[in-house]
Order: structure tokens, then sequence, then C-alpha cells
């Protein structure tokens, strides 16, 4: 009798091992798809995250994009610049310019610049603040709550005296605090060089009014417009047409920097050897935090 | 009269009253993972439909042929090693596991092959999901519920039929649709909400499955009204 149920135990998943992968094998050739081969060779290239950071649904049908559809090769942002490589090696094709896109704030302002503050004693955060009025003169620039720096994952971003600044050698470029600022003031940039120039201000308001509120913002007197194409005058506000931007910067564009009367032309990115080996011996002030101790708790919930 | 009533009674408890994924908790996996959008919740919901339709029939036909005591094809082949009155008491059941695991896996991994080589379009929509749900709790459990009832039932008249297994599996995977689908619903709004960061993803997904199973405990003893309002006895 047990020996009787252990054979036939034994026999039943024998048999039906041998049958299904008989009609498993027999399936596999009678019902095989052509896949082209470069599809396969992309989606091994392919990080296989399927995050769907490419806009396809996973790895597999933006192999197949590229392969069928033409649809660039470096749209892959896990893989970055080797796999875009990988994946046009396969392809036969040129890596199309792919310009790392990076976070600049667009304002210059640290706290002693700033006119026109009143101490704040709501919530710290810039979305709280940005809701009450006189907080700071300025209705454009950085509160330096930090909710950028609370947004951003890869510790890249800090508030310094006051001031949102980027730390653009951990920033992987996600756009996490350009969506996380109230103001809008940080905008996601093409680097085409380490260093790129930016117009460190987001004031709209007349240069008087400007001026009323901050020491450093611009002003709008479009110096830098007169002197080279590469600045647009935008309600008041040079902004910096980065279609028409260089890596290496023209005579004019350097005079542009030097002739702006409130030093908003900044260069901002990666320092490089040089400016490292400059600011070498220069004492650097020691970062005062604002310590401002309210009774609101420092967590997310709203209600 | 009594068999359609039963049917439905089925079919209705196991939609509803006892839906798989807020009664029983299985099948949560796909639940959570896969509710993120309507319309791929509606995709998951068809594939698990259609792999528990199948793992139904599969898993009648072989409990009733082969696994379950005074089975056909068992007794026969035993018949050759023992007497007939032995032979008709070999019972086999210890295998079900293994064998609703190893046939629904191969015959799911077949269909994907057929769809995929004959209806592309269906394979885009649906065929993602197949091999994510081949072997999922939600598939097994369904087959063991069909198995309680062939299996060891006192009257034998009682015993499920073919039919009876397929509506229950057809109408599972219509319950595990819906509960997935209106899950999807409410992670879209949640979308939009201002959850606390420690509730975020799963846990807030849980604690919604939760209340949605509270919910779906409304549906609790409705079966027995039912029978008694079709004509049949509580």
């Amino acid at each position: 009798m047990t020996w009787v149920t252990i054979g036939l135990s034994v026999g039943i998943l024998l048999s039906m091992a041998v049958v299904l992968s008989y009609v498993l094998g027999w399936a596999n050739i009678k019902f095989h798809v052509d896949v082209d081969p470069r599809v396969v060779s992309i989606m091994d290239a392919l990080p296989g995250a399927n995050c769907g950071g490419c806009g396809y649904v996973g790895c597999g049908e933006y192999a197949e994009a590229v392969v069928l559809e033409g649809e660039a090769v470096s749209k892959c942002v896990v893989g970055g610049q080797n796999c875009a490589a990988d994946v046009a090696r396969i392809m036969g094709v040129e890596v199309g310019e792919a310009l790392p896109y990076r976070p600049v704030v667009h304002c210059g302002a640290h706290y002693e610049d700033r006119l026109g503050r009143h101490e704040y004693r709501g919530e710290q955060r810039c979305s709280a603040a940005n809701l009450v009025a006189g907080v700071q003169g300025c209705t454009y620039g950085c509160l330096g709550f930090g909710d950028c720096v609370r947004a951003c994952q890869f510790d890249a971003i800090h508030v310094v005296d006051g001031l949102a600044t980027v730390d653009y050698e951990s920033c992987v470029g996600c756009g996490a605090c350009a969506k996380a600022c109230p103001r809008n003031i940080i905008s996601i940039t093409p680097f085409k060089s380490a260093q790129v120039l930016a117009v460190a201000c987001s004031n709209k308001d007349r240069g008087k009014n400007v001026m009323t509120v901050c020491k450093v913002g611009c002003i709008g007197c479009g110096a830098c417009a007169r002197i080279s194409d590469l600045f647009v005058l935008e309600d008041n506000l040079s902004t910096i047409n980065y279609d028409a931007y260089t890596d290496e910067c023209t005579l004019d564009v350097m005079k542009a920097c030097e002739k702006c009367p409130r030093k908003r032309l900044v260069f901002v990115g990666i320092p490089t050897r040089e400016d490292l080996e400059k600011s070498r011996d220069l004492k650097a002030p020691d970062v005062v935090e604002p310590d401002f101790k309210t009774t609101v708790d420092d967590t997310e919930w709203r209600g | 009269m009594g068999y359609l009533v039963d049917i439905f009674l089925i079919a209705v408890g196991a939609a509803l009253i006892n839906n798989f994924v807020l009664y029983y908790f299985v099948g949560i996996c796909p639940f959570i993972g896969v509710s993120r959008r309507v319309d791929m919740a509606l995709g998951m919901g068809g594939a698990v439909t259609f792999v528990i339709s199948i793992a139904a029939f599969l898993s009648w036909t072989l409990t009733t042929l082969v696994l379950m005591p005074g089975a056909p094809v068992t007794r026969w082949v035993a018949g050759f090693f023992m007497s007939a009155d032995r032979a008709a008491t070999v019972d086999l059941t210890i295998l079900t596991y293994i064998v609703y695991i190893f046939v629904i896996a191969s015959s799911v991994q077949f269909v994907e092959m057929y769809v995929r080589k004959f209806y592309p379009q269906l394979y885009k929509s649906f065929g993602v999901f197949l091999p994510l749900i081949t072997t999922n709790c939600a598939i097994l459990f369904a087959c063991l519920v069909i198995m309680s009832h062939v299996v060891g039932v006192d009257n034998p008249a009682e015993a499920w039929g073919l039919g009876k297994s397929l509506v229950l599996g057809f109408f599972g995977g219509v319950g595990f649709t819906i509960a997935i689908v209106i899950m999807a619903g409410i992670r879209e709004d949640l979308d939009l909400c201002d959850i606390p960061e420690s509730f975020k993803g799963a846990a807030i997904t849980l604690i919604i499955g939760g209340i949605l199973a509270m919910a779906f405990m409304g549906f609790t003893g409705v079966d027995s009204g039912l029978r008694v309002a079709l004509g049949g006895t509580p």
C-alpha cells in the first residue's frame, strides 16, 4: 500500500514533468516570436530597473522603441552616459548631445543683503512663510527655510547664510528642489560646461522697488543686454538665452559681467582647479544657521 | 433551480462576501504593487481572472481524476498492484500543492507564449502581468478551496462539479478586480493628498486596504439571506 502510494506519487510527478516540459518545449519552437537581436542586447545593456524614467513602461518597451521607432539612445536616466554609449554602439549610431541638467538658484541675496526682513515665528518652512506678507521685502527671493534642502535626497543643496546653495559635486539633477521651491526660483538649466553663467536674481519689479528690498538684486538696467545678444531683458529682469550659450565665453559676455552694476551675472557649477587655488588662502566666514525655535514641531503633519 | 441558486451564491460569495483580497487577505502583493493606476489595475484584474479560471479548471480536473481517493486514473494504475478494493483507497492528496503549482505555472507559461504569438496587442496590454501572478497565493488559494469541496466531502452528492469550480475561480478573479480597481481609484486621489511622511507608500495602502475590508464586512450574512429569498433552505 505505502509503496504503491510512493510509486504512484513519483510516477505522476515524473510523467507530468515529462509531458509538460515536452509541451512547453514544443510551444517554444512552435510559438517562437522573432525578436530583433538588437532588442535583446539593448535589454542587457540597460540597467533593468524598469523605473519608467525614459517615459516607457519598462526597459523592454524602451529597448523596442529604440530599435523599432528610432527613439533616442540617451533616454535612460539611470544608466547615464555609459549606458547611452553602449546602446549607441549596439544601434551603430552616435550618442546625441545629452546635456546634464542641474538646478540654478536664481537668487543671490544672503541675509545681510536683504532689506525689509521681519522676524517670522510661524512654521519654519518656505511654503508656509511664502503665504505670509512681510517676512522679507523681496517677494521673489529665497526665503531660506530650506524646503529644497528637505526635498533633496542627495544632500546636494544647503541653506548658506539664508540662501539656498547647490553643491554641484553631489547634485544629480533630479529636480526635486525646483519642485519644492514655492517661489519657483530654482530652474533646471542645461550645463554645457562644468560652470555656466546664470542670473542670480528673479525679481521682476522695477529697479527702484528692487533697490528698496535688496542690496544685490537685478534692477533691469539692461547694461548686459546692450553689450551682448546673449542677454534678454524680460519684465525688468535680465535672462540668459541658453540656446545661444556656448561653453567658452566671448569677450563681450565677460564685459557684460563686469559691467553689471549689481554683479548679478555669476558663474555657477563645479569649481575649477584655478578657482580652488585662488580661494585657498581666503578665510571663509563661519556659517551662521538661523535658529528660531518655535513651538511648531518639525514634522510634515499638517492635519 | 437548486443548482442555479448554488451557482449564484458561489459567484456572489467569491466576488463580494468572501472576497479573496478583502476577506481572506490573499493576493496582497499584486493588490499593493499594481494598484497605482486604474488602467493598470484593470489589466492586472483581467490577468488574475484569466489565470484563476484556468487554475480552477486544471485543479478540479486533476483532483477528480488523479489525486483524490478513488480517483479513476489512480485506481486503474493501482489496480495492477493490489486488489480493487484497496486500490480504491489510495490517497494522493498530499501531492495537491506541488501538482497545482506545477501545472498552473506551466499552463500559464504556455498560454503566455500562445498569446504572444497570435495576439500581440492583447499581450502588450496584459501579458506583462501574467508572469507576476502565475504562482500567486490567490491562485493557489482558489485551487485549495475547490479541493476542499471535492475531497473529503461527507455527502458525495454535495461535492462540487466542474461548473461550480469554474464559477468560483472566475468570480474570485472578478472580486479581485473589484477590490484592486477600487483601491487604484483611491490611490489616484491619494496622490493629491498630503500624507504624513511615515505613512507614505505601502503603509497608507495597507491601512486603506484594512478600511476597505471593514466596508466589505457589511456583506457578511448576505448569502444566507439570499438563499432564503431565492427559495432555498437556509
